[in-house]
């Protein structure tokens, strides 16, 4: 144990550090994680701009549905958290299938490091990366729309909760699509869902009662919610405290179930030997 | 006498080229029925697109009616309005993917240069597989036209051969910028992040999910510079009954010139280029 510990810790690193490297090594890359997080937000403000009116005749059935007024933060509060997991399903979630591509996981795996560490070193790296458009948007949001997000205590806890369950999912999802081999169509796929359901851009009031109960079994709905009731609509813990332990329970079943999934998939590829097929 | 069409004729050297054009959209259909699952994501995607812009539209409806919409554009359904949008704007994404993107492809893949140093037109080339992307763009947005009317409710009174007339003119224009893309990328190589920006910057600053009247002046400034943007006003004024920004003759007058000036403009960028990289021999490396 005291020699396996410092290992796990090191081969933890030494993928973190790896991986920090390719992502600085690529300009338009770096790039992309900057403009994206101000181009796709505001773009989606000026529909919802135009759908306010030019006398606001709009505004009153929004707020009517929404409890605020304030139709620019509470889009880009949405569409902001939903680009966070786009990435990181994207980064985390790709990691393995990248490698496959790569053709450099099979000669990893075979390596004595413990497979879970590089997963989970990769992962962390990516997660940071990710967290840099999220506050690259918020500023921008504030600076040319005047839009006020409270950051308190309380919203810092939501954003490191949120962050656990969706690398929990991105954990389970890169398993996943080691099997099915085929990344973009997956992502397409997983990003639609939370696109259609989380309410975005919308109250889920105006979901078909169907549409709402899936909108409640998906954690992006609650991250969302909590971000907007505790930072536009100034909430206390009391009024959220129910959502945010859904959303706990979300972080910690999804941590979970992503390292046992990496697990299954780990010896199934090593009883099959398709590692390396792609 | 020997010209730039051989020593046959114009008749012969235009049936040549339409033989290229041919041969390589068929391959591009080929390895479009290749790959089902991504054909069928093509459908699948704009709708999952399009869901939470009428969602979002509703949050602002009374009684299904977008009443404050109404008021920039004369109608007070904008999910039709986006869906049209949507429509129109997948031609200007095939543009900068399909056509102008697909050399990089070629590039990847090896295939680039075999392809290139055989005795045909390069123009030819891209045009043809710009054909067969614009065919098959036309299907699947067809496709999403329906499954979205069918889901949502969209409602297009207005004259769609007119519609479709009217649109023409954008059409070729695009074929002209994915030229001129398709040099650019010749020559830039890992255009990925670029070519995304640009596409949806041009697709959401032609209009595609609102009106470019809301959009701050220098926001506005670039929106009109574009042809498309006129092209999607004249479009959805014709099945919608919008208010368009400029009288519709006026419209379409401006996507006229703008079809000869940007397939000129994208010959001669493409041909720069590709003088360019045959000079430097880059065509084979990426």
């Amino acid at each position: 144990m005291s020699k396996t510990m410092p290992h796990t810790v090191r081969v933890f690193l030494a993928a973190a550090q790896r991986d920090f490297r390719i992502t600085t090594r690529y300009g338009d890359f770096v790039v992309g994680m900057l403009v994206w997080p101000i181009l796709m937000p505001s773009l989606t403000v000026f529909a919802a701009k135009a759908l306010a009116g030019p006398d606001g005749a709009g505004l009153s059935a929004f707020a009517e549905r929404t409890g605020t007024t304030d139709y620019v933060g509470f889009v880009f509060a949405g569409m902001v958290l939903w680009m966070w997991l786009n990435m990181v399903l994207w980064s985390v979630g790709g990691a393995l299938r990248s490698e496959q591509r790569l053709g450099t996981l099979e000669c990893n795996w075979m390596t004595p490091a413990p497979r879970l560490a590089i997963l989970l070193g990769s992962g962390v790296n990516q997660m940071i990366v990710s967290v840099i458009p999220v506050f690259v948007s918020l500023a921008v949001c504030t600076a040319a729309w005047g839009v006020r997000f409270a950051v308190t205590p309380l919203v810092g806890l939501v954003f490191l909760v949120s962050t656990i369950a969706m690398f929990g999912m991105a954990l389970a999802f890169a398993s996943l699509v080691l099997f099915l081999k085929e990344l973009n169509a997956a992502v397409f796929f997983l990003r639609g869902v939370f696109m259609v359901f989380c309410g975005l851009t919308s109250p889920l009031a105006v979901l078909p009662p169907w549409m709402r109960a899936v909108s409640k079994a998906l954690p992006l709905t609650y991250s969302i919610d909590l971000v907007r009731r505790l930072s536009l609509a100034g909430a206390s813990y009391a009024d959220v405290s129910r959502d945010f332990w859904v959303l706990a329970a979300f972080a910690a079943g999804l941590m979970v179930a992503g390292c046992l999934a990496f697990l299954i998939v780990d010896r199934a590829v090593k009883r099959s030997g398709t590692l390396g097929q792609y | 006498m020997v010209n730039r069409f051989g020593t046959d004729g114009f008749g012969a050297w235009l049936r040549r080229q339409f033989r290229v054009i041919g041969a390589i959209a068929r391959k591009d259909f080929l390895v479009f029925l290749r790959y089902p699952a991504n054909a069928l994501m093509s459908v699948v995607e704009p709708i999952m697109w399009l869901a939470p812009a009428y969602f979002m539209g509703q949050g602002f409806s009374v009684d299904g009616q977008a009443i404050g919409f109404a008021g920039f554009t004369g109608t007070s359904d904008y999910f039709s309005f986006a869906m049209m949008g949507m429509f129109m704007s997948s031609y200007i994404s095939t543009a900068f993917w399909g056509t102008g993107f697909s050399v990089q492809e070629d590039m990847t893949l090896g295939v680039l240069e075999p392809n290139w140093v055989t005795p045909t037109s390069r123009v030819s080339l891209i045009i043809g597989r710009s054909v067969i992307m614009f065919l098959l763009t036309t299907l699947n947005s067809i496709g999403v036209l329906i499954v979205g009317a069918a889901l949502f409710h969209v409602n297009l009174t207005g004259n769609v051969l007119a519609a479709v007339i009217t649109m023409l003119p954008m059409l070729i224009a695009l074929t002209g910028l994915g030229l001129g893309i398709a040099g650019v990328v010749l020559s830039v190589r890992r255009a990925g992040t670029a070519i995304d920006i640009s596409n949806w910057i041009v697709v959401q600053l032609s209009g595609t999910t609102f009106p470019v009247s809301v959009l701050p002046r220098p926001l506005l400034a670039v929106a009109l510079a574009l042809p498309t943007t006129y092209g999607f006003d004249a479009v959805r004024s014709i099945l919608l009954g919008t208010r368009t920004m400029l009288p519709l003759k006026v419209e379409i007058g401006i996507m006229l010139a703008s079809t000869v000036g940007m397939c000129a403009a994208g010959y001669a960028v493409f041909k720069a280029f590709e003088r360019r990289c045959r000079r430097q021999g880059l065509l084979g490396t990426h």
